[in-house]
């Protein structure tokens, strides 16, 4: 009895599988026509990208382009299980810290042949944005579709009040020994409960009503928004080469010197420890009055700036030890999953979306700014339009002071070592030396 | 357990224990059983003991997921042994367990005495109930909220009281007693309703003899409602003790396992290794010794607290 | 057994309005203690969903909404352009409520129906019905609470997938339909008690089975039943890890994952806390009336089989 009832709940299944495989395998002819899905995780892009994709299907009438956003919290899982599933979109928006795991997979499609087909000139988009969608293969995986890079945003009123100008804000200058001038201007913004303010006698470090800065977290592996802008300025690098990097720094003297001093910030009470900022997002913090200065993407700003009561500048980011400005550098790029269905269609949307037609029409939402150097300057106007300057962003590109983002195999295992290890560090409990042993954790990953 | 239905008043007459079933009957039941337990069986074995194999199997394999899993013998397990996380995770899953236990079944005491005692109406035990009607996701997000360091409400008012603000997720003192009390919130009232079921079972003149006998309180509390308690009790514990070490949700949703390790509870840990790093293999060898673990504790539980006698006798 | 709603003999004794007993005085302040723990957070719940989000941070130390507005209701409904959205700092994202809505009353429906009934199905067979090897059967069905869900997550999602049902509304609930230990267990310890007379004679008539179970023990079953249904049912309205891995394309997103969009949009951005709130209130309702509706029988009767 128990055997037959087995038998056919497993005859059930085949023939419930059987029948599903039936439709599915497509010919090149239908590659290039029907349905393509697309998916981005940035809602506030979406009305831009709706409008390329109204644009594209008016241009491509056997073409249809449906677009699913889906938040950045919930977007990898669901992707990792669309590729899993065989249910992932045929495009997407991919990220530099997981496009490298992603390409190593096979669960990328590279798309060389067409770029050459359709002689792209990858000399249009800002410099570097381009070669860092060519793996390890040597392969091109995606074409790029915007930048960003980061900056201070400080509270006007709060800056008036301490009688720091804004000009002075754009000559900040920094060192690992004593925090050179953004130290100290930190340290004046600081204000606590008794009006007492960080540079002045009496100043109660325990009981603080505003912060010179304020923090986001300990950073990871990466410090993207928290410390890379300093701890680059001082000639050091996440990794031996970037990108594809095999070799991770994390033990050079000279980062564990500028983490120990950013650490030094918050025990000196100018920057909310760590604990605190486990809660609230840092933008909210800082539309609280919480902090003067928060050093933040420039995807944030259209956060910053819709906070309602509160007149936000934005400055860049202090001059280093070596007398340049340093910023992280990453870029977002369209890439085709390799199981797609509609290959040639698929081609065709990404192409695109890293065309002047898509990208101005991103431009003019001043939301990003674009991959391409022409549509980028369009942005630039666009936030100005809006009243927003945003120079601060743009010089680093202009004057070429950035650094990409850290492209390496094995980045979600790295972040979870470095995630633990650099709380302990800027929360105080550990010093930085002790990032040497999570270095040599990290290194053993790439043996 | 087997006095629950007690106080159902106009129940027809019980049969008594339902051990001696009458004769008339032999062994012969077996296939309409089988025909009742079919679909019950067919999700058992498809929707637990396959995926629970299939597990197991993958707990001596290499496998990320997008790849084909490779055997790797005992590999995993070894390598768990000496990772110093998964011990970390073991102890602060042991400490949320623990709070989480203590809190809630106290506080759920509690609230069944005064819902036998005191609350009669529906509304009051019904508004009990509220926080369990929400997802726990939302429940972690709300107190995420309200929690928060700096634009939190609560501590807003430990301001207005005088007191200094309370870093409730980001501390490594605070984050495990926060969460085990955000999930005491949700489910102590759900807990209470069923302790104070098992209280309703206890016949009424147990309660007039003691009386009579002059007994205070607080007496009566500890020599009649207690021990007359123990199985439901026991129930309660092996159950929410089995559901507390697969905390999760609050975890992923507010600490993602900082401050530092505070909060890598025994799932997250699970999670992140299988889902966040690809590595299921790795995964699902812990998943394996937690459920090993749980097993473990729930038979305990079961053999030391006599779960399966009453003392109603 | 229709003596659900009926209070336990003991609760009888004539203790009321006594003049003042400080005992009674100290069991109800601590009472409105409890009460007040578990409802006031749903009034914040109601103050952030009724404020303006790009204001609710600058407000953070007023107890009253922040810029009041129903903005972020209009949000849930997606009745608010995307653009008046971000103004208010809310989440532009798109959001198919009633869609959504739909998707959860189908899916909570048909796993409660299908769990509720395969599982009394096999609770009889467990509790009445004499078979060699039942009390095995019967633990190792038990033993399934302690498989941890994320360890069987993955293997179900690659079956669901094997059998191509991925994004599709049974895909969903098979691993829900036909069975819950819970539900077993809990429908067993009532069907032991339930007097065996009643089915004797039933017996005796010739009847079958089959008749027993739908004319006799259903019936008989009814508060129970109900009381397990409702429970069911609310745990099923708020799961959410298994629908966001199998479920995740629009036309069968359940509420708990649409919820999602109000969550950070990009990486280290902020939530839209107002728009969240709203769509906890509105989504909880359901439940709520449902509870409404049928709470008494729950809050009474969950008693008797009571304990999982």
């Amino acid at each position: 009895m128990k055997k037959s009832l087995g038998a056919v709940a497993v005859a059930a299944v085949m023939a419930l599988s059987l029948s599903a495989c039936g439709g599915g395998s497509s010919s090149s002819a239908e590659s290039a026509k029907g349905e393509i899905n697309y998916w981005l995780w940035d809602a506030n892009q979406l009305p831009a990208y709706q409008q390329c994709a109204d644009d594209f299907a008016k241009a491509n009438p056997d073409i249809s382009v449906k677009i699913t956003q889906r938040g950045w919290d919930d977007y990898w899982s669901t992707l990792t299980n669309g590729f899993v599933g065989g249910t992932a979109p045929d495009v997407f928006t991919n990220h530099l810290g997981r496009y490298g795991e992603l390409a190593e997979n096979k669960q990328l499609l590279a798309i060389d042949d067409a770029v050459k087909k359709d002689n792209i000139d990858l000399t249009q988009y800002n410099e570097g944005l381009a070669d860092l969608w060519v793996g390890q293969d040597g392969k091109r995986y995606g074409l790029p579709k915007d930048w960003d890079t980061i900056g201070l945003f400080y509270n006007k009123a709060m800056l008036a009040s301490a009688g720091v100008t804004e000009d002075q804000m754009k000559d900040l200058t920094w060192n690992p020994e004593d925090g050179g001038s953004y130290e100290k201007v930190i340290a004046h913004l600081t204000v606590d409960k008794n009006g007492k303010r960080g540079d002045e006698a009496g100043f109660d470090k325990n009981n603080v009503a505003v912060y010179g800065l304020g923090l986001n977290g300990g950073g990871d592996s990466s410090g993207q928004t928290e410390w890379s802008y300093l701890t680059n300025t001082t000639g050091w690098s996440h990794t031996d080469k970037n990108p594809w990097g095999t070799h991770y720094n994390y033990d050079d003297p000279k980062f564990q010197e500028s983490m120990e001093w950013f650490a030094g910030l918050a025990q000196k009470g100018f920057m909310p420890k760590l604990e605190t900022t486990v809660g609230a997002a840092m933008a909210d913090t800082f539309a609280a009055g919480k902090s003067a200065i928060n050093a933040h993407g420039s995807w944030m700003t259209g956060q910053y700036t819709g906070y309602k009561g509160i007149e936000v500048g934005i400055a860049p980011t202090p001059v280093g030890p070596e007398g340049k400005r340093a910023s992280m550098f990453n870029g977002l790029a369209d890439s085709i999953w390799a199981g797609t269905k509609k290959k040639d269609a698929s081609i065709k949307w990404v192409e695109y979306l890293a065309s002047a037609d898509c990208q101005d029409v991103v431009a003019s939402k001043a939301v990003v700014f674009p991959a391409l150097k022409a549509s980028s300057d369009k942005a630039a106007a666009a936030f100005a339009a809006k009243n927003v300057d945003v120079s601060a962003f743009t010089e680093h590109v202009r004057n070429k002071s950035t650094f990409l983002y850290p492209i390496t195999d094995n980045t979600a295992k790295v972040k979870g070592i470095m995630e633990p290890a650099m709380d302990a560090v800027v929360s105080g409990k550990a010093p930085a030396s002790s990032l040497t042993q999570a270095n040599e954790q990290v290194n053993a990953l790439f043996k | 357990m087997t006095t629950l239905a007690k106080n159902a008043r106009s129940a027809p007459p019980q049969t008594g224990a339902p051990k001696p079933r009458g004769g008339y009957r032999r062994l012969g039941d077996l296939k309409i059983a089988l025909f009742f337990i079919a679909p019950a069986m067919i999700g058992f074995i498809f929707f637990y003991v396959v995926p629970t194999i299939r597990g197991v199997y993958l707990s001596f394999t290499e496998y990320n997921i997008l790849g084909d899993p490779t055997w790797v013998g005992m590999d995993n397990y070894t390598a768990i042994a000496k990772d110093p996380l998964f011990w970390n995770s073991l102890a602060v899953t042991g400490q949320y367990v623990f709070l989480n236990i203590v809190l809630q079944t106290a506080l759920a005491l509690g609230l069944a005495l005064l819902m036998n005692k005191v609350a009669k109406s529906t509304l009051i035990r019904g508004a009990l109930l509220l926080p369990w009607m929400m997802s726990n996701i939302i429940a972690a997000l709300l107190w995420f909220w309200m929690l928060d360091y700096q634009i939190g409400v609560v501590n807003q008012f430990i301001e207005w009281a005088g007191l200094p603000r309370v870093a409730f997720f980001g501390s490594e003192e605070w984050a495990i007693p926060t969460q085990a009390v955000i999930n005491t919130w949700r489910h102590m009232g759900y807990t209470a309703l069923l302790i104070f079921a098992g209280m309703q079972a206890i016949p009424g003149h147990v309660y007039e003899v003691a009386k009579l006998d002059g007994a205070s309180p607080f007496q009566t509390f500890r020599k009649i409602t207690l021990p007359l308690l123990r199985p439901v009790l026991v129930m309660v514990l092996v159950v929410t003790v089995i559901g507390s070490f697969q905390v999760f949700d609050t975890v992923s949703v507010t600490t993602g396992g900082g401050p530092v390790n505070a909060t890598r509870v025994i799932q997250y840990y699970i999670y992140q290794r299988a889902f966040t790093e690809s590595d299921f293999g790795y995964g699902s060898a812990i998943a394996v010794i937690l459920f090993l673990i749980l097993a473990l504790v729930a038979f305990i539980q079961m053999k030391f607290l006599k779960g399966n006698e009453s003392d109603l006798d | 057994m229709t003596t659900t709603t009926s209070r336990a003999p003991q609760q009888a004794p004539a203790r009321r309005r006594r003049p003042f007993n400080p005992r009674t005085a100290g069991a109800w302040t601590l009472l409105v203690l409890a009460i007040a723990v578990s409802v006031v957070p749903f009034l914040w719940v109601l103050r952030t969903a009724l404020s303006t989000n790009s204001a609710l941070a600058s407000n953070s130390a007023s107890l009253l909404p922040a810029e009041f507005t129903f903005g972020a209701f209009m949000r849930v409904f997606g009745l608010q352009s995307p653009a008046d959205a971000v103004a208010e700092g809310g989440s532009g994202a798109a959001i198919d409520f009633w869609l959504y809505l739909r998707n959860s009353v189908i899916f909570s429906s048909i796993t409660t129906a299908g769990a509720v009934f395969f599982s009394a199905m096999a609770a009889y067979a467990f509790a009445r019905l004499r078979w060699k090897g039942r009390n095995l059967v019967f633990s190792l069905f038990l033993g399934t609470m302690l498989v941890p869900p994320i360890f069987t997550a993955l293997p179900n999602f690659l079956l669901i997938k094997n059998l191509d049902l991925l994004n599709t509304m049974l895909g969903m609930v098979l691993p829900y339909l036909f069975m819950t230990p819970f539900a077993i267990f809990f429908l067993r310890q009532f069907f032991l008690n339930m007097s065996r007379e009643v089915e004797e004679a039933a017996m005796l008539d010739g009847a079958k089975h089959l008749r027993i179970f739908f004319q006799i023990v259903l019936p008989n079953a009814a508060a129970p039943l109900a009381t397990l249904a409702l429970l069911t049912f609310i745990g099923q309205w708020n799961e959410y890890f298994w629908p966001l891995l199998v479920g995740s394309q629009d036309d069968v997103r359940v509420l708990q994952v649409g919820l999602g969009v109000f969550k950070s949009q990009s990486p280290q951005g902020a939530p839209d806390w107002s728009g969240l709130m709203a769509a906890v209130l509105v989504s909880a309702l359901p439940v709520l009336v449902l509870f409404a509706a049928f709470g008494k029988k729950i809050v009474n009767s969950i008693g008797f089989s009571g304990i999982k």
